[in-house]
């Protein structure tokens, strides 16, 4: 297989974005072209969850190839949950790799918020089991608050460690231009104060309105290439070094032990295996935070931390900005936003910003290993991407 | 006549899932259509469970107990949850109901009680 | 003469007792303090709310419109016994609530507009109105309406509010939702908040003047309005468009 490298890159804020869906998609591509400054691609990947049924649009990849005039470029339309992002990324990897094209696309676009929010998690809940779950009235967040019921019960994980991961990820999102939300939050306000059962109510208990992901739209872009075209292009070469993937039961309730995320393991796993390197190598991180337990939980599987002492390392302030490792310095799916289809490949965004050294604010020093987890379903179906900064 | 939620009991290894799959997860067997219809237990106990605050919108109700409990026979079933003050571990009972509505539709599940 | 219609014009406000302010702490960390303001300070609102009548979304446009002519009903005495609260962070406006006293023993509640968003601030003021009527005027019911989805998943639903189909909500004239008195005691943990009496100095800067909204919800950014007004027969996009161009 051949290396491949990330030339390109370009993003949307993740927030409500009132322009149609292809000119979302279209625009972070724009932004990577220039980024790369290449005019033409091989091929195009745009990954997105939800076109069809939000926003009465189908066959999105070649509505953009053809905005963007890159035609008669081949485009696919990647379809997996809120997963489809580095699915996508890992179309293109292979795609890449394989010798077959050397410059790839990867577009992860969304637009949620044409719909009101409860209609917006009720077509997400489409993706559990619809006999097992779904017909219960089973949401995401409804799963999240059983995992983070049990995971308490399991592992002394507390309200307050879940209000620590919103606190730190909406601290980390102040400093992040394109993040959804820029209200910087305390711990006071949120669990403390008198007033704090009313400005932080339940959404699925124990979780609460803070350890929610937002619903957003936005768009992000990579350009992935062969490490030839690459060197042309002049950015600061960021290497996709690991690629893993793994699935698990459609239904929560069917897994032997529910707060094993087995699929987050061995898809962490493999990257890592692939890329030749080790959890401990890694310098920054973004995690699946679509519910604040779920960082927590992601730490533990991919193997930064051992299980059940996720919370412990978020304690002592590990994965803060400035700590050991930190994650999710963009804000994270709970403050940068989480335009389902474009998650994945806005996650990647934030590691090749700072490998590339142009995280501003929020830069990591001498980050040159970054790892991302873009977990689909409840944990059914999981990618995990290495990124190596080179020279 | 009582109602059943149904599992699928592999008629090659005996493993019996719920819910169904084309191919039995135990064996791996691939033959079509290998298994005996069998009604799950209705009792056993709660592994873990929620309040849901933001239904769907074709809920009529305010909040929403939804778990997963452990049956008898050691298979896990989500349901709903009719249970004033659920605990973790404590014995529940179910019986099949409507869960969900729409326009044209009643969609029948198990439902738990205190056992 | 003129002086004559006016008084046959303007109602007698019967005489309610007042919202004590209150204080509460948000999710950042602020504090922000809800009172209610008199006629004085109408013409110091006004000027925020316009604005928020050419954003659409969530409703702003309706919402912000109808506030508008409420509070300008208020100011002119054309309502009869309404009132207004506002809730400022810093001096700064956050929201505004509004109602009136229908009877001794009903509530009508008109509008509430939050001018701060993610904070939860509506949810806030909403909740003191509902104070207003039930705890200080001593009402039975308030009449409710919502006029966006999550309005009305926020507040019938949340609320379990009973029907009163038969009433026409003064919103418009359609069914009315009430929050009874026995509704409010059930759930007054979640909807009786914040603290009394607020420390002098901050009703003080409270009271000092209602400031701007730092952040309030804007117009969308729409590029396509005037091609999309081809096909709206009501022209807002282009209005909207011209007043951003004219650099509102
Ligand atoms: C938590 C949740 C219920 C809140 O919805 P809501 O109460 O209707 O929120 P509103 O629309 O009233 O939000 C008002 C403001 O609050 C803020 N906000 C919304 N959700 C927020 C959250 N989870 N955390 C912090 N602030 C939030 C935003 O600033 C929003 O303003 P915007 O509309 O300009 O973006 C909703 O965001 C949700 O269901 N999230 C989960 C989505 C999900 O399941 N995604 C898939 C996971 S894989
Ligand atoms: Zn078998």
């Amino acid at each position: 297989m051949r290396e491949v490298y990330v030339a390109g890159i370009g993003i949307t804020s993740f927030t409500r974005l009132e322009y149609p869906l292809i000119e979302i998609a279209a625009y972070p591509a724009l932004m990577a072209l220039r980024d790369s400054s290449l005019d033409k691609i091989d091929h195009l990947y745009v990954a997105n969850m939800g076109a069809g049924r939000l926003n009465h649009q189908t066959g999105l990849a070649s509505a953009v190839v053809d905005n963007l005039s890159l035609t008669p470029a081949g485009a696919d339309g990647i379809e997996n949950g809120p997963a489809s992002g580095a699915s996508a990324i890992k179309q293109g990897f292979l795609a890449v790799a394989s010798g077959m094209h050397d410059v790839v696309m990867v577009i992860g676009a969304e637009k949620m918020r044409e719909v009101n929010n409860l209609e917006a998690t009720e077509f997400v809940a489409t993706l559990t089991h619809p006999l097992a779950e779904y017909i219960y009235g089973v949401t995401l967040p409804s799963l999240a608050g059983m995992f983070t019921r049990l995971y308490m019960e399991k592992y002394g994980v507390t309200s307050r460690h879940l209000a620590m991961v919103a606190v730190k990820n909406h601290a980390n999102a102040m400093l992040n231009p394109f993040a959804h939300l820029h209200e910087p939050i305390t711990i006071e306000g949120i669990l403390d104060s008198p007033e704090a059962a009313t400005n932080n109510p339940f959404v699925a208990d124990p979780l609460r309105f803070f350890d929610c992901c937002p619903v957003s739209d936005g768009a992000a872009c990579l350009i992935l290439t062969s490490a030839e075209v690459a060197r042309k292009c002049g950015r600061p070469m960021v290497r996709l070094a690991g690629v893993g993937q793994a699935t698990d039961t459609h239904a929560v309730h069917d897994r032997k032990d529910p707060t094993e995320l087995l699929a987050v393991r061995e898809a962490a796993r493999q990257s890592f295996a692939m890329a030749k390197l080790k959890p401990t190598d890694v310098n920054v991180a973004e995690l699946h935070d679509a519910f604040t337990i779920l960082e927590i939980a992601e730490s533990e599987e991919v193997g930064f931390f051992p299980k059940g002492q996720g919370h412990i390392a978020l304690e002592k302030g590990l994965t803060k900005l400035g700590g050991q490792l930190p994650i999710n310095t963009s804000g994270g799916l709970k403050a940068k936003g989480h335009p389902v289809g474009a998650t994945g490949v806005g996650q990647a965004h934030e590691i090749v910003q700072q490998l590339r050294g142009e995280a501003d604010k929020r830069q990591v020093k001498n980050a040159k290993i970054g790892f991302t987890c873009n977990f689909g379903g409840f944990g059914n179906n999981v990618v995990c991407l290495t990124f190596v900064r080179e020279n | 006549m009582e109602m059943n939620i149904y599992a699928y009991k592999c008629k090659k290894c005996g493993h019996v899932q719920y819910p169904y799959r084309t191919i039995c997860r135990n064996c791996h067997k691939n033959e079509h259509n290998e298994f005996d219809i069998v009604p799950l237990p209705k009792s056993g106990k709660l592994l873990t469970y929620t309040n849901l605050y933001t239904l769907p919108p074709d809920f009529e109700v305010v909040t929403l107990g939804l778990g997963i409990v452990e049956l008898e026979d050691g298979n896990k079933i989500t349901g709903q949850l009719n249970i004033d003050k659920p605990k973790i571990g404590m014995k529940v009972k179910g019986k099949v109901e409507v869960v969900r509505r729409d326009e044209y539709n009643e969609y029948m599940g198990m439902i738990f009680y205190p056992a | 003469m003129a002086i004559d219609l006016e008084k046959i014009l303007r109602p007698i406000d019967s005489p309610i007792p007042e919202f004590p302010p209150k204080l509460m702490t948000l999710a950042g960390g602020e504090e922000m303090v809800i009172r209610q303001v008199g006629r004085e300070e109408i013409p110091d609102l006004l000027p925020h709310v316009a604005p928020l009548m050419h954003v659409e979304r969530d409703f702003y446009n309706i919402v912000a419109s109808r506030v508008y002519a409420e509070l300008l009903g208020f100011y002119t005495h054309r309502v009869q016994d309404e009132y207004v609260l506002v809730a400022q962070i810093d001096g700064e406006l956050a929201a505004i609530v509004n109602g009136r006293r229908v009877s001794a023993e009903v509530g009508m509640s008109y509008h509430t507009l939050a001018l701060r968003r993610g904070l939860r601030v509506g949810a806030h003021a909403f909740a003191a109105k509902m104070e207003y009527h039930i705890d200080i005027l001593k009402q039975k019911e308030v009449l409710i309406v919502a006029e966006s989805p999550i309005g009305f998943r926020r507040w019938m639903i949340e609320y379990k509010l009973e029907k009163r189909f038969d009433i026409p909500h003064e919103l418009g004239g359609v069914p009315s939702w009430a929050l009874t008195s026995e509704l409010y005691d059930k759930a007054r943990s979640s909807l009786v908040v914040g603290r009394r009496p607020v420390p002098e100095h901050l009703l003080a800067k409270a009271k000092a003047g209602i400031t701007a909204p730092s952040d309030p919800p804007t117009p969308p950014i729409d590029l396509l309005a005037a091609t999309r007004s081809l096909g709206d027969s009501t022209a807002t996009a282009l209005i909207e468009q011209r007043n951003k161009l004219g650099g509102s």
